[in-house]
């Protein structure tokens, strides 16, 4: 049933079919995205985790200024 | 500090090392980028337990209003969209050198990931637009309650029904026979320890949150 009806409603897969098509590496791709795909794309690995620490780091740094922020605060108010 | 973040600390060590070290089977396409799934699926799955978070504490804050439960909850959403980001971020570098592109419009599941991320941006677009607190949290917290309820739907209902290049669609289990069994060992640590470790960092902003109100009100 469901073949059916995506058959249908899947437009989209069929226009951007040759975006996805696999992970050739063609000879004139950056050299970003040829160091990426050697030695059996480990690197996306490490490019993976190194997102999810940049992510929170920022997050971290965000939540250290609003703290120094509140710190300032209070200095001023005591001294006031 | 207390005791259970350290071991978080360390257990997140051991998770990265071992999601790194395992031996995984060769898989076509994917390589080495099965490994992975130790580091995007967890930050899902971190971005729903707190957004669940801020939905108990959206529904406490309608039931007793007192300030600190609308703390907890905006704290719960922020964290929870940081780690939406994550999984968003990640999975484009994956889709990049798996499926060859950093983002496409035939994959539900990361388009409507996308989307359950803009409903909660929109929450603090809201939030913004009220200096009045009792306002703000009251609204704010019907409007999360709305933002939960299309969780489920945006990232497994509706992706399950169709084509989708990610494992689980089609009305398929994400984890059948054809699967790797060893990736479990490594995954399912890795939910706990990214879920520990998404709860800590919403535990200092509502702490965080809860200092500036008392300064702003003694």
């Amino acid at each position: 049933m469901q073949e059916d009806t995506l058959a249908v409603v899947d437009t989209l897969t069929q226009a951007y079919a040759d975006q996805w098509s696999g992970p050739a590496v063609a000879e004139d791709a950056g050299a970003f995205i040829q160091f990426m795909s050697s030695n059996e794309l480990i690197y996306v690995v490490l490019g993976v985790s190194l997102i999810i620490w940049a992510v929170l780091l920022f997050f971290l740094f965000r939540v250290d200024k609003k703290v120094s922020k509140l710190e300032e605060q209070i200095k001023s108010s005591k001294e006031a | 500090m207390k005791v259970w973040k350290y071991v978080v600390a360390a257990w997140m060590t051991l998770v990265i090392i071992g999601g790194f070290l395992i031996e995984i089977p060769e898989i076509p396409i994917l390589e080495q980028t099965a490994r992975n799934i130790f580091f995007h699926v967890p930050m899902w799955m971190t971005m729903f337990l707190l957004f669940v978070i801020s939905f108990w504490y959206s529904i406490k804050y309608l039931n007793d209003q007192d300030m600190e439960f609308d703390i907890k909850a905006s704290s719960a959403a922020s964290v929870g969209v940081a780690f939406g980001v994550c999984g968003l971020l990640t999975g484009s570098l994956w889709a990049r050198f798996t499926w060859g592109s950093w983002w496409t419009f035939a994959e539900p599941k990361m388009n409507l990931a996308a989307l359950a991320l803009m409903i909660y941006v929109a929450y603090f677009v809201l939030r913004s637009a009220f200096d009045d607190h009792a306002k703000r949290a009251k609204l704010s917290a019907v409007y999360n309650i709305f933002a939960v309820t299309t969780i489920p739907f945006l990232l497994y209902v509706v992706p399950r029904q169709l084509t989708s290049l990610h494992p689980g669609a089609d009305g398929n289990p994400a984890f059948s026979e054809i699967t790797a069994d060893e990736l479990r060992f490594i995954l399912y640590p890795a939910f706990i320890g990214f879920i520990a470790l998404g709860y800590w960092i919403y535990e200092i902003l509502s702490r965080y949150k809860k200092v500036q109100f008392e300064l702003e009100n003694s």
